[in-house]
Protein backbone atom coordinates (compact mmCIF):
# COMPACT_ATOMS: atom_id res chain seq x y z
CA UNK A 1 0.00 0.00 0.00
CA UNK A 2 1.14 3.52 -0.63
CA UNK A 3 0.99 5.79 2.13
CA UNK A 4 1.12 8.94 0.69
CA UNK A 5 -1.47 8.22 -1.92
CA UNK A 6 -3.68 6.62 1.24
CA UNK A 7 -3.07 10.50 2.82
CA UNK A 8 -3.92 12.17 -0.81
CA UNK A 9 -7.73 10.67 -0.63
CA UNK A 10 -7.96 10.45 2.80
CA UNK A 11 -7.59 13.82 3.09
CA UNK A 12 -10.53 14.21 0.30
CA UNK A 13 -13.08 11.90 1.84
CA UNK A 14 -11.99 13.78 5.37
CA UNK A 15 -12.84 17.00 4.10
CA UNK A 16 -16.50 16.20 3.19
CA UNK A 17 -17.03 14.22 6.18
CA UNK A 18 -15.82 17.14 8.58
CA UNK A 19 -18.04 19.78 6.57
CA UNK A 20 -20.93 17.24 6.73
CA UNK A 21 -20.14 17.26 10.77
CA UNK A 22 -19.88 21.11 10.84
CA UNK A 23 -23.20 21.93 8.92
CA UNK A 24 -25.10 19.09 11.23
CA UNK A 25 -23.17 20.81 14.51
CA UNK A 26 -24.67 23.74 13.22
CA UNK A 27 -28.03 22.74 13.11
CA UNK A 28 -27.95 20.51 16.17
CA UNK A 29 -26.94 23.56 18.13
CA UNK A 30 -28.60 26.51 16.33
CA UNK A 31 -31.55 24.99 15.01
CA UNK A 32 -32.99 21.96 16.92
CA UNK A 33 -33.55 23.80 20.15
CA UNK A 34 -35.76 26.53 18.11
CA UNK A 35 -37.75 23.89 16.21
CA UNK A 36 -38.39 21.81 19.83
CA UNK A 37 -39.50 24.97 21.65
CA UNK A 38 -41.59 26.24 18.50
CA UNK A 39 -43.04 22.59 18.43
CA UNK A 40 -44.04 23.24 22.52
CA UNK A 41 -45.65 26.87 21.76
CA UNK A 42 -48.12 24.89 19.05
CA UNK A 43 -48.62 21.93 21.10
CA UNK A 44 -49.52 24.60 24.02
CA UNK A 45 -51.60 26.95 21.47
CA UNK A 46 -53.52 23.72 20.22
CA UNK A 47 -53.94 22.56 23.96
CA UNK A 48 -55.44 26.18 24.82
CA UNK A 49 -57.83 26.04 21.85
CA UNK A 50 -59.03 22.61 22.47
CA UNK A 51 -59.86 23.24 26.38
CA UNK A 52 -61.75 26.47 24.78
CA UNK A 53 -64.08 25.00 23.07
CA UNK A 54 -64.25 22.45 25.26
CA UNK A 55 -65.40 25.29 27.67
CA UNK A 56 -67.77 26.67 24.56
CA UNK A 57 -69.67 23.40 24.36
CA UNK A 58 -70.42 22.86 28.39
CA UNK A 59 -71.96 26.32 28.05
CA UNK A 60 -73.83 25.37 25.54
CA UNK A 61 -75.16 22.50 27.08
CA UNK B 1 -12.08 24.61 -35.07
CA UNK B 2 -10.17 26.31 -31.69
CA UNK B 3 -11.00 29.80 -33.20
CA UNK B 4 -14.30 29.01 -33.35
CA UNK B 5 -14.90 27.55 -30.54
CA UNK B 6 -13.15 30.54 -28.22
CA UNK B 7 -15.33 33.08 -30.52
CA UNK B 8 -18.62 30.84 -29.52
CA UNK B 9 -17.78 31.51 -26.01
CA UNK B 10 -17.15 34.52 -25.67
CA UNK B 11 -20.83 35.71 -27.67
CA UNK B 12 -22.18 32.71 -25.50
CA UNK B 13 -21.04 34.47 -22.47
CA UNK B 14 -21.60 38.37 -24.03
CA UNK B 15 -25.40 37.12 -24.34
CA UNK B 16 -26.25 35.72 -20.97
CA UNK B 17 -24.68 39.08 -19.62
CA UNK B 18 -26.92 41.20 -22.01
CA UNK B 19 -29.87 39.10 -21.05
CA UNK B 20 -29.52 40.26 -17.53
CA UNK B 21 -30.16 43.83 -18.61
CA UNK B 22 -33.13 43.62 -16.84
CA UNK B 23 -32.81 41.27 -14.16
CA UNK B 24 -30.65 43.93 -12.22
CA UNK B 25 -32.53 46.89 -11.16
CA UNK B 26 -30.62 48.57 -8.42
CA UNK B 27 -27.47 48.34 -6.50
CA UNK B 28 -28.72 45.70 -3.84
CA UNK B 29 -29.00 43.37 -7.19
CA UNK B 30 -25.51 44.24 -8.69
CA UNK B 31 -23.57 43.67 -5.24
CA UNK B 32 -25.36 41.02 -3.73
CA UNK B 33 -27.99 39.64 -6.25
CA UNK B 34 -30.81 41.28 -4.07
CA UNK B 35 -30.07 38.22 -1.72
CA UNK B 36 -31.62 35.68 -4.50
CA UNK B 37 -28.86 33.09 -5.13
CA UNK B 38 -30.00 29.37 -4.79
CA UNK B 39 -28.01 26.20 -3.69
CA UNK B 40 -26.92 26.02 -7.48
CA UNK B 41 -25.90 29.17 -8.24
CA UNK B 42 -23.93 29.25 -5.28
CA UNK B 43 -22.54 26.19 -5.25
CA UNK B 44 -21.55 26.77 -9.16
CA UNK B 45 -19.75 30.40 -8.43
CA UNK B 46 -18.36 29.04 -5.87
CA UNK B 47 -17.01 25.91 -7.53
CA UNK B 48 -15.38 27.78 -10.88
CA UNK B 49 -13.82 30.67 -8.79
CA UNK B 50 -12.21 27.78 -6.56
CA UNK B 51 -11.27 25.85 -10.01
CA UNK B 52 -9.12 28.95 -11.14
CA UNK B 53 -6.14 28.85 -14.39
CA UNK B 54 -3.66 28.31 -12.49
CA UNK B 55 -5.36 24.14 -11.44
CA UNK B 56 -5.52 24.04 -15.21
CA UNK B 57 -2.26 25.03 -16.38
CA UNK B 58 0.62 25.56 -13.76
CA UNK B 59 -0.36 23.08 -11.07
CA UNK B 60 -1.31 20.49 -13.40
CA UNK B 61 2.23 21.06 -15.36
CA UNK B 62 3.42 20.32 -11.82
CA UNK B 63 1.42 17.09 -11.69
CA UNK B 64 2.60 16.21 -15.08
CA UNK B 65 6.46 16.91 -14.01
CA UNK B 66 6.99 16.01 -10.08
CA UNK B 67 3.82 13.68 -9.85
CA UNK B 68 -0.12 14.69 -9.06
CA UNK B 69 0.75 14.74 -4.81
CA UNK B 70 3.26 17.40 -4.44
CA UNK B 71 0.76 19.95 -4.19
CA UNK B 72 -2.47 18.16 -3.56
CA UNK B 73 -1.70 16.15 -0.54
CA UNK B 74 -1.12 18.96 1.57
CA UNK B 75 -1.20 22.19 -0.44
CA UNK B 76 -4.58 21.49 -2.01
CA UNK B 77 -5.76 20.12 1.47
CA UNK B 78 -4.91 23.27 3.63
CA UNK B 79 -7.18 24.97 0.33
CA UNK B 80 -10.36 22.34 0.80
CA UNK B 81 -10.43 23.41 4.58
CA UNK B 82 -9.62 26.87 4.12
CA UNK B 83 -13.06 27.30 1.50
CA UNK B 84 -14.42 25.23 4.25
CA UNK B 85 -13.78 28.31 6.73
CA UNK B 86 -14.59 30.63 4.24
CA UNK B 87 -18.26 29.44 3.76
CA UNK B 88 -19.19 28.56 7.04
CA UNK B 89 -17.25 30.56 9.72
CA UNK B 90 -15.77 34.26 7.78
CA UNK B 91 -18.25 34.59 5.04
CA UNK B 92 -21.17 33.41 7.31
CA UNK B 93 -20.48 35.62 9.74
CA UNK B 94 -20.22 38.96 7.49
CA UNK B 95 -23.57 38.02 6.35
CA UNK B 96 -25.40 37.97 9.30
CA UNK B 97 -23.59 41.44 9.89
CA UNK B 98 -25.05 42.62 6.66
CA UNK B 99 -22.02 42.97 5.20
CA UNK B 100 -22.16 43.30 1.40
CA UNK B 101 -18.63 43.44 0.55
CA UNK B 102 -15.58 42.14 2.40
CA UNK B 103 -14.32 46.13 3.07
CA UNK B 104 -18.07 46.98 3.80
CA UNK B 105 -17.67 44.54 7.00
CA UNK B 106 -14.22 46.59 8.10
CA UNK B 107 -16.36 49.79 7.47
CA UNK B 108 -19.35 49.07 9.61
CA UNK B 109 -17.67 46.66 12.70
CA UNK B 110 -14.54 49.91 13.16
CA UNK B 111 -16.03 53.16 11.42
CA UNK B 112 -12.55 54.30 10.98
CA UNK B 113 -11.12 55.59 7.72
CA UNK B 114 -7.53 53.96 8.38
CA UNK B 115 -8.66 50.86 8.32
CA UNK B 116 -10.85 51.01 5.72
CA UNK B 117 -8.35 52.65 3.43
CA UNK B 118 -5.46 49.80 4.40
CA UNK B 119 -8.20 47.08 4.14
CA UNK B 120 -9.09 48.31 0.32
CA UNK B 121 -5.44 48.66 -0.43
CA UNK B 122 -4.65 45.35 0.97
CA UNK B 123 -7.63 43.75 -1.28
CA UNK B 124 -7.14 45.97 -4.21
CA UNK B 125 -3.16 44.97 -4.50
CA UNK B 126 -3.54 41.16 -2.84
CA UNK B 127 -6.14 40.49 -5.88
CA UNK B 128 -4.67 42.26 -8.88
CA UNK B 129 -1.58 39.92 -8.35
CA UNK B 130 -3.32 37.06 -7.80
CA UNK B 131 -5.62 37.98 -11.04
CA UNK B 132 -3.83 39.48 -13.88
CA UNK B 133 -1.13 37.07 -12.79
CA UNK B 134 -3.24 34.58 -13.58
CA UNK B 135 -5.20 36.59 -16.59
CA UNK B 136 -1.16 36.62 -17.93
CA UNK B 137 -0.52 33.12 -18.33
CA UNK B 138 -3.55 31.68 -19.47
CA UNK B 139 -3.60 34.59 -22.12
CA UNK B 140 -0.14 33.42 -23.21
CA UNK B 141 -1.51 29.74 -23.47
CA UNK B 142 -4.18 30.79 -25.34
CA UNK B 143 -2.85 32.68 -28.06
CA UNK B 144 0.15 29.83 -28.81
CA UNK B 145 -2.97 27.16 -29.18
CA UNK B 146 -5.30 29.29 -31.20
CA UNK B 147 -2.63 31.19 -32.93
CA UNK B 148 -4.47 35.06 -31.89
CA UNK B 149 -2.21 37.61 -31.29
CA UNK B 150 -1.58 37.95 -27.33
CA UNK B 151 -3.43 41.57 -27.03
CA UNK B 152 -6.22 40.75 -29.40
CA UNK B 153 -6.84 37.83 -26.56
CA UNK B 154 -6.88 39.66 -23.65
CA UNK B 155 -8.99 42.56 -25.12
CA UNK B 156 -11.64 40.16 -26.62
CA UNK B 157 -11.65 38.64 -23.55
CA UNK B 158 -11.72 41.96 -21.12
CA UNK B 159 -14.56 43.25 -23.58
CA UNK B 160 -16.59 39.34 -23.04
CA UNK B 161 -16.39 39.82 -19.60
CA UNK B 162 -16.93 43.81 -19.19
CA UNK B 163 -20.14 42.47 -20.77
CA UNK B 164 -21.50 39.98 -17.78
CA UNK B 165 -19.72 42.01 -14.61
CA UNK B 166 -20.60 45.81 -15.97
CA UNK B 167 -24.29 45.07 -17.03
CA UNK B 168 -24.81 42.11 -14.07
CA UNK B 169 -22.39 43.03 -11.41
CA UNK B 170 -22.88 40.09 -8.54
CA UNK B 171 -25.85 38.67 -10.43
CA UNK B 172 -23.62 38.69 -14.21
CA UNK B 173 -20.91 37.04 -11.90
CA UNK B 174 -23.16 34.21 -10.36
CA UNK B 175 -24.72 33.07 -13.31
CA UNK B 176 -21.93 33.01 -15.88
CA UNK B 177 -19.87 31.36 -13.00
CA UNK B 178 -22.58 28.45 -12.63
CA UNK B 179 -22.61 27.78 -16.56
CA UNK B 180 -19.42 27.77 -16.24
CA UNK B 181 -18.93 25.46 -13.49
CA UNK B 182 -21.17 22.56 -15.58
CA UNK B 183 -18.25 23.15 -18.61
CA UNK B 184 -15.52 23.31 -15.76
CA UNK B 185 -17.13 20.15 -15.08
CA UNK B 186 -17.08 18.21 -18.03
CA UNK B 187 -13.65 17.91 -17.83
CA UNK B 188 -13.62 15.88 -14.36
CA UNK B 189 -16.47 13.27 -15.50
CA UNK B 190 -15.97 13.44 -19.07
CA UNK B 191 -12.22 14.01 -20.34
CA UNK B 192 -10.43 12.89 -16.93
CA UNK B 193 -11.82 9.39 -17.21
CA UNK B 194 -11.25 9.18 -21.20
CA UNK B 195 -7.50 10.16 -20.47
CA UNK B 196 -6.77 7.46 -17.64
CA UNK B 197 -9.23 4.66 -20.27
CA UNK B 198 -6.16 5.24 -22.51
CA UNK B 199 -3.39 5.17 -20.18
CA UNK B 200 -4.48 2.83 -17.66
CA UNK B 201 -4.21 2.78 -14.40
CA UNK B 202 -1.56 0.41 -14.28
CA UNK B 203 0.60 2.04 -16.39
CA UNK B 204 -0.15 5.07 -14.28
CA UNK B 205 1.19 3.49 -11.11
CA UNK B 206 4.34 2.63 -12.97
CA UNK B 207 5.43 5.71 -13.38
CA UNK B 208 7.06 5.70 -9.71
CA UNK B 209 9.71 2.50 -11.28
CA UNK B 210 10.54 5.37 -13.98
CA UNK B 211 10.12 8.44 -12.00
CA UNK B 212 10.75 7.61 -8.54
CA UNK B 213 8.87 9.45 -5.75
CA UNK B 214 6.19 10.43 -8.39
CA UNK B 215 3.44 8.66 -6.42
CA UNK B 216 4.74 10.53 -3.19
CA UNK B 217 4.76 14.09 -1.26
CA UNK B 218 7.53 14.60 -1.73
CA UNK B 219 7.59 14.07 -5.55
CA UNK B 220 10.44 13.38 -8.17
CA UNK B 221 12.34 16.57 -6.87
CA UNK B 222 12.31 14.75 -3.20
CA UNK B 223 10.91 18.47 -1.45
CA UNK B 224 11.62 18.64 1.75
CA UNK B 225 8.37 18.11 4.38
CA UNK B 226 8.85 21.47 5.63
CA UNK B 227 7.89 22.78 2.27
CA UNK B 228 4.76 20.36 2.37
CA UNK B 229 3.81 21.62 5.66
CA UNK B 230 4.15 25.58 4.35
CA UNK B 231 2.27 25.36 1.48
CA UNK B 232 -0.90 23.32 3.56
CA UNK B 233 -0.49 26.67 5.92
CA UNK B 234 -0.12 28.91 3.03
CA UNK B 235 -3.30 27.66 1.14
CA UNK B 236 -5.30 27.09 4.48
CA UNK B 237 -4.85 30.46 5.71
CA UNK B 238 -4.94 32.23 2.03
CA UNK B 239 -8.59 30.92 1.24
CA UNK B 240 -10.40 30.84 4.76
CA UNK B 241 -10.14 34.99 3.67
CA UNK B 242 -9.82 34.94 0.37
CA UNK B 243 -12.92 38.27 -0.93
CA UNK B 244 -13.26 35.90 -4.00
CA UNK B 245 -14.42 32.85 -1.79
CA UNK B 246 -16.08 35.03 0.89
CA UNK B 247 -17.97 36.74 -1.33
CA UNK B 248 -19.74 34.12 -2.61
CA UNK B 249 -21.77 34.07 0.57
CA UNK B 250 -23.02 37.68 0.72
CA UNK B 251 -25.54 36.64 -2.63
CA UNK B 252 -27.04 33.39 -0.84
CA UNK B 253 -30.61 33.22 0.29
CA UNK B 254 -30.90 32.42 3.53
CA UNK B 255 -28.44 30.08 5.46
CA UNK B 256 -29.93 27.30 4.66
CA UNK B 257 -28.34 27.82 1.40
CA UNK B 258 -25.17 28.22 3.08
CA UNK B 259 -24.59 25.27 4.77
CA UNK B 260 -25.74 22.90 1.66
CA UNK B 261 -23.32 25.07 -0.20
CA UNK B 262 -20.33 24.41 2.88
CA UNK B 263 -21.29 20.47 2.09
CA UNK B 264 -21.53 20.19 -1.64
CA UNK B 265 -19.16 22.95 -2.48
CA UNK B 266 -16.51 21.34 -0.67
CA UNK B 267 -16.69 18.13 -1.91
CA UNK B 268 -16.75 19.79 -5.47
CA UNK B 269 -13.50 21.62 -4.69
CA UNK B 270 -11.05 18.31 -4.34
CA UNK B 271 -13.26 16.62 -7.10
CA UNK B 272 -12.33 18.91 -9.81
CA UNK B 273 -8.70 19.70 -8.60
CA UNK B 274 -7.82 16.30 -7.84
CA UNK B 275 -9.41 15.00 -11.18
CA UNK B 276 -6.88 16.87 -13.30
CA UNK B 277 -3.80 15.82 -11.27
CA UNK B 278 -4.57 12.77 -11.42
CA UNK B 279 -5.30 13.29 -15.35
CA UNK B 280 -1.92 14.45 -15.58
CA UNK B 281 -0.47 11.94 -14.49
CA UNK B 282 -2.40 9.99 -17.19
CA UNK B 283 -1.35 12.24 -20.04
CA UNK B 284 2.31 11.84 -18.42
CA UNK B 285 1.85 7.91 -19.80
CA UNK B 286 0.28 9.01 -22.99
CA UNK B 287 2.92 11.55 -23.63
CA UNK B 288 6.12 11.87 -21.78
CA UNK B 289 7.64 14.63 -24.12
CA UNK B 290 6.00 17.66 -23.33
CA UNK B 291 8.57 20.07 -22.47
CA UNK B 292 6.31 23.10 -21.10
CA UNK B 293 4.32 21.35 -18.50
CA UNK B 294 1.94 24.13 -18.56
CA UNK B 295 0.47 22.92 -21.45
CA UNK B 296 0.15 19.69 -20.49
CA UNK B 297 -3.78 19.39 -19.83
CA UNK B 298 -4.22 21.33 -22.95
CA UNK B 299 -1.78 18.83 -24.70
CA UNK B 300 -4.52 16.05 -23.12
CA UNK B 301 -7.31 18.04 -24.27
CA UNK B 302 -6.31 18.24 -28.06
CA UNK B 303 -4.24 15.11 -28.76
CA UNK B 304 -6.04 12.34 -26.48
CA UNK B 305 -9.62 12.70 -26.79
CA UNK B 306 -12.12 13.48 -30.23
CA UNK B 307 -12.89 17.02 -31.38
CA UNK B 308 -16.00 17.55 -30.15
CA UNK B 309 -14.72 16.72 -26.38
CA UNK B 310 -11.56 18.98 -26.63
CA UNK B 311 -13.84 22.14 -27.80
CA UNK B 312 -15.40 21.55 -24.33
CA UNK B 313 -11.87 21.54 -22.72
CA UNK B 314 -11.13 24.54 -24.16
CA UNK B 315 -14.19 25.57 -23.37
CA UNK B 316 -13.49 24.81 -19.51
CA UNK B 317 -9.87 25.91 -19.77
CA UNK B 318 -11.61 29.90 -21.01
CA UNK B 319 -14.13 29.43 -18.29
CA UNK B 320 -11.31 28.83 -15.52
CA UNK B 321 -9.53 31.87 -16.84
CA UNK B 322 -12.36 34.22 -17.31
CA UNK B 323 -14.22 33.32 -13.73
CA UNK B 324 -10.85 33.95 -12.38
CA UNK B 325 -10.55 37.33 -13.78
CA UNK B 326 -14.14 38.36 -13.85
CA UNK B 327 -13.79 37.73 -10.12
CA UNK B 328 -11.12 40.57 -10.23
CA UNK B 329 -12.98 43.17 -12.00
CA UNK B 330 -15.78 42.48 -9.92
CA UNK B 331 -14.58 42.76 -6.69
CA UNK B 332 -11.90 45.56 -7.69
CA UNK B 333 -14.86 47.60 -9.04
CA UNK B 334 -17.03 47.15 -5.85
CA UNK B 335 -14.34 48.43 -3.89
CA UNK B 336 -13.69 52.00 -6.33
CA UNK B 337 -17.46 52.23 -6.21
CA UNK B 338 -18.70 51.43 -3.01
CA UNK B 339 -16.16 51.00 -0.56
CA UNK B 340 -13.95 54.24 -1.56
CA UNK B 341 -16.36 56.45 -3.86
CA UNK B 342 -19.86 56.23 -2.09
CA UNK B 343 -18.35 55.06 1.67
CA UNK B 344 -15.18 56.88 2.03
CA UNK B 345 -16.33 60.00 0.13
CA UNK B 346 -19.38 59.79 1.91
CA UNK B 347 -21.50 60.13 -1.60
CA UNK B 348 -24.82 59.95 -1.08
CA UNK B 349 -26.30 58.84 -4.43
CA UNK B 350 -29.92 57.31 -5.07
CA UNK B 351 -30.23 53.82 -6.27
CA UNK B 352 -29.93 54.47 -9.55
CA UNK B 353 -26.54 57.07 -9.00
CA UNK B 354 -25.37 54.26 -6.94
CA UNK B 355 -26.23 51.41 -10.00
CA UNK B 356 -24.09 53.76 -12.34
CA UNK B 357 -21.00 54.50 -10.11
CA UNK B 358 -20.86 50.94 -9.32
CA UNK B 359 -20.94 49.82 -13.52
CA UNK B 360 -18.16 53.28 -14.64
CA UNK B 361 -15.86 51.46 -11.92
CA UNK B 362 -16.56 48.15 -13.24
CA UNK B 363 -15.31 49.71 -16.79
CA UNK B 364 -12.33 51.72 -15.22
CA UNK B 365 -11.09 48.50 -13.57
CA UNK B 366 -11.48 46.41 -16.72
CA UNK B 367 -9.61 49.03 -18.57
CA UNK B 368 -6.59 49.08 -15.91
CA UNK B 369 -6.49 45.25 -15.67
CA UNK B 370 -6.76 45.45 -19.19
CA UNK B 371 -3.62 47.50 -19.99
CA UNK B 372 -1.69 45.67 -17.24
CA UNK B 373 -2.33 42.60 -18.65
CA UNK B 374 -1.26 43.50 -22.07
CA UNK B 375 2.21 45.37 -20.86
CA UNK B 376 3.04 42.82 -18.55
CA UNK B 377 5.30 45.32 -15.98
CA UNK B 378 8.04 43.59 -14.30
CA UNK B 379 6.12 45.17 -10.81
CA UNK B 380 3.27 42.98 -11.41
CA UNK B 381 5.30 39.74 -11.54
CA UNK B 382 7.20 41.05 -8.07
CA UNK B 383 3.57 41.71 -6.44
CA UNK B 384 2.45 38.26 -7.47
CA UNK B 385 4.70 36.92 -5.27
CA UNK B 386 3.33 38.12 -2.29
CA UNK B 387 -0.22 38.62 -3.87
CA UNK B 388 -2.32 35.04 -2.10
CA UNK B 389 -0.80 35.37 0.99
CA UNK B 390 -1.67 39.13 1.55
CA UNK B 391 -4.81 38.47 2.78
CA UNK B 392 -3.63 35.51 5.58
CA UNK B 393 -1.20 38.04 6.99
CA UNK B 394 -3.11 41.09 6.45
CA UNK B 395 -6.78 40.50 7.16
CA UNK B 396 -7.18 37.06 8.93
CA UNK B 397 -6.00 38.03 12.22
CA UNK B 398 -8.22 41.32 12.14
CA UNK B 399 -11.40 39.40 11.15
CA UNK B 400 -10.89 36.56 13.73
CA UNK B 401 -10.41 39.04 16.68
CA UNK B 402 -13.18 41.32 15.20
CA UNK B 403 -15.34 38.27 15.33
CA UNK B 404 -14.46 36.75 18.97
CA UNK B 405 -12.97 39.44 20.93
CA UNK B 406 -14.30 42.12 22.72
CA UNK B 407 -10.75 44.56 23.32
CA UNK B 408 -10.65 44.33 19.66
CA UNK B 409 -10.54 47.75 18.10
CA UNK B 410 -9.32 50.35 14.98
CA UNK B 411 -5.73 50.62 16.78
CA UNK B 412 -5.08 46.86 16.78
CA UNK B 413 -6.63 46.68 13.50
CA UNK B 414 -4.23 49.14 11.82
CA UNK B 415 -1.11 47.97 14.01
CA UNK B 416 -1.98 44.26 12.85
CA UNK B 417 -2.42 44.83 8.97
CA UNK B 418 0.74 47.17 8.65
CA UNK B 419 3.32 44.89 9.92
CA UNK B 420 1.33 41.72 8.90
CA UNK B 421 1.87 42.64 5.21
CA UNK B 422 5.39 44.93 5.99
CA UNK B 423 7.29 42.29 7.47
CA UNK B 424 5.69 39.74 5.33
CA UNK B 425 7.56 41.43 2.05
CA UNK B 426 10.20 43.07 3.85
CA UNK B 427 11.15 38.92 4.96
CA UNK B 428 10.33 37.76 1.91
CA UNK B 429 13.13 40.20 0.05
CA UNK B 430 15.44 39.14 2.80
CA UNK B 431 15.07 35.57 2.31
CA UNK B 432 15.76 35.82 -1.43
CA UNK B 433 18.03 38.10 -1.92
CA UNK B 434 19.75 35.40 0.55
CA UNK B 435 20.83 38.06 3.39
CA UNK B 436 19.62 35.31 5.90
CA UNK B 437 18.62 32.00 5.24
CA UNK B 438 15.37 30.64 7.08
CA UNK B 439 15.17 27.80 9.41
CA UNK B 440 14.03 24.69 7.14
CA UNK B 441 10.60 24.41 6.95
CA UNK B 442 10.35 27.88 8.43
CA UNK B 443 9.01 30.79 5.72
CA UNK B 444 8.16 34.34 5.41
CA UNK B 445 4.58 33.62 6.33
CA UNK B 446 4.94 31.79 9.30
CA UNK B 447 7.14 34.93 11.07
CA UNK B 448 4.52 37.70 9.38
CA UNK B 449 1.56 35.72 10.87
CA UNK B 450 3.27 35.70 13.90
CA UNK B 451 4.16 38.91 14.20
CA UNK B 452 0.76 40.57 12.85
CA UNK B 453 -1.32 38.34 16.06
CA UNK B 454 1.27 39.21 18.45
CA UNK B 455 0.79 43.03 17.32
CA UNK B 456 -2.83 43.11 17.60
CA UNK B 457 -2.95 41.32 20.67
CA UNK B 458 -0.35 43.94 22.21
CA UNK B 459 -2.02 47.02 20.74
CA UNK B 460 -5.61 45.63 21.60
CA UNK B 461 -4.26 45.26 25.25
CA UNK B 462 -3.26 48.63 25.51
CA UNK B 463 -5.73 50.51 24.02
CA UNK B 464 -9.42 50.50 24.58
CA UNK B 465 -12.00 50.29 22.31
CA UNK B 466 -14.57 53.15 21.48
CA UNK B 467 -17.79 52.65 22.65
CA UNK B 468 -19.05 52.48 18.90
CA UNK B 469 -16.55 49.28 18.61
CA UNK B 470 -18.09 47.72 21.93
CA UNK B 471 -21.52 48.74 20.37
CA UNK B 472 -20.54 46.65 16.94
CA UNK B 473 -18.85 43.92 18.82
CA UNK B 474 -22.19 42.59 20.63
CA UNK B 475 -24.32 43.67 18.07
CA UNK B 476 -22.69 41.11 15.84
CA UNK B 477 -22.63 38.59 18.87
CA UNK B 478 -26.30 38.80 19.12
CA UNK B 479 -26.86 38.35 15.68
CA UNK B 480 -26.23 34.79 13.39
CA UNK B 481 -27.52 33.46 9.83
CA UNK B 482 -29.51 30.85 11.89
CA UNK B 483 -31.76 33.85 13.64
CA UNK B 484 -31.63 36.04 10.56
CA UNK B 485 -33.40 32.65 8.80
CA UNK B 486 -35.63 31.49 11.55
CA UNK B 487 -37.17 34.67 11.92
CA UNK B 488 -38.19 34.68 8.25
CA UNK B 489 -39.79 31.46 8.03
CA UNK B 490 -41.56 31.79 11.10
CA UNK B 491 -42.82 35.33 9.76
CA UNK B 492 -44.53 32.88 6.77
CA UNK B 493 -47.49 30.64 7.00
CA UNK B 494 -46.10 26.92 7.77
CA UNK B 495 -42.64 28.74 8.56
CA UNK B 496 -41.61 25.26 11.17
CA UNK B 497 -43.00 22.64 8.79
CA UNK B 498 -40.51 24.58 5.89
CA UNK B 499 -37.75 24.98 8.58
CA UNK B 500 -38.14 21.11 9.41
CA UNK B 501 -38.30 20.45 5.91
CA UNK B 502 -35.18 21.83 4.90
CA UNK B 503 -33.35 20.64 8.13
CA UNK B 504 -34.49 17.01 6.77
CA UNK B 505 -32.49 18.03 3.53
CA UNK B 506 -29.61 19.01 4.89
CA UNK B 507 -28.98 15.93 6.63
CA UNK B 508 -29.85 13.62 3.52
CA UNK B 509 -27.40 16.38 1.66
CA UNK B 510 -24.76 15.33 4.17
CA UNK B 511 -25.77 11.62 4.41
CA UNK B 512 -25.17 11.17 -0.03
CA UNK B 513 -22.06 13.66 -0.39
CA UNK B 514 -20.25 11.72 2.47
CA UNK B 515 -21.45 8.44 1.09
CA UNK B 516 -20.16 10.05 -2.61
CA UNK B 517 -16.82 10.87 -1.24
CA UNK B 518 -15.83 7.79 0.39
CA UNK B 519 -16.99 5.88 -3.01
CA UNK B 520 -15.29 8.01 -5.29
CA UNK B 521 -11.94 8.77 -3.53
CA UNK B 522 -11.98 4.81 -2.38
CA UNK B 523 -11.94 3.93 -5.92
CA UNK B 524 -9.38 6.21 -6.53
CA UNK B 525 -7.02 4.82 -3.76
CA UNK B 526 -8.02 0.98 -4.64
CA UNK B 527 -6.22 1.45 -8.25
CA UNK B 528 -3.97 3.84 -7.51
CA UNK B 529 -2.92 3.19 -4.20
CA UNK B 530 -3.04 -0.59 -3.02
Amino acid sequence: MNIDVFILFFNATFVTILSCVIVLGILRKQYLPVIKEEEKKQRDTSGISEQESEVKGEDKA
Amino acid sequence: MIIGIMVAVLIFYVAVGISLVKVVKNEDDFYIMGGRGSTLLIVGTLSATYLSATTLLGIAGQSYTEGPLVISALGSFGAWIGTLLAVVYVGRKMKAYGSTTMPDFFDKRFKSKWVSVIAIIIMIVGLIGYGVIQFIGAGIVLSEVTGIDYRWIVILFTLAMLAFTAIGGMYGIVVTDTLMFFTMLTISIVIVPLLIGQAGFDQMRGLADTLPGYWSIAGTEDRHIGWSISQFLVWILFFACIPALVSRVFPAKNDFVILKVAIIGVFFAPFMQLTVFIAAAAIRVLDPNITDPDYAMVSGFLDFTPPAIAGIGLAALMASIMSTASTLFVLVGFALSRDLYERLFDKKLDSKQSLSAARVGQIIVGIIVCIITIMRPSAIYWISIYAGSIFAVGWLPTIVASFEWKRMNSKAAVASMLIGVISFVALGEIFRQGIIVPPEGIDELMIALVLSVASLIIVALLTQPKEYELESYYDMKSNSMAKITINEYLSKPDGLVKIKKEYKQIQITAVVMTIIAVAVWGYFFVMLGL
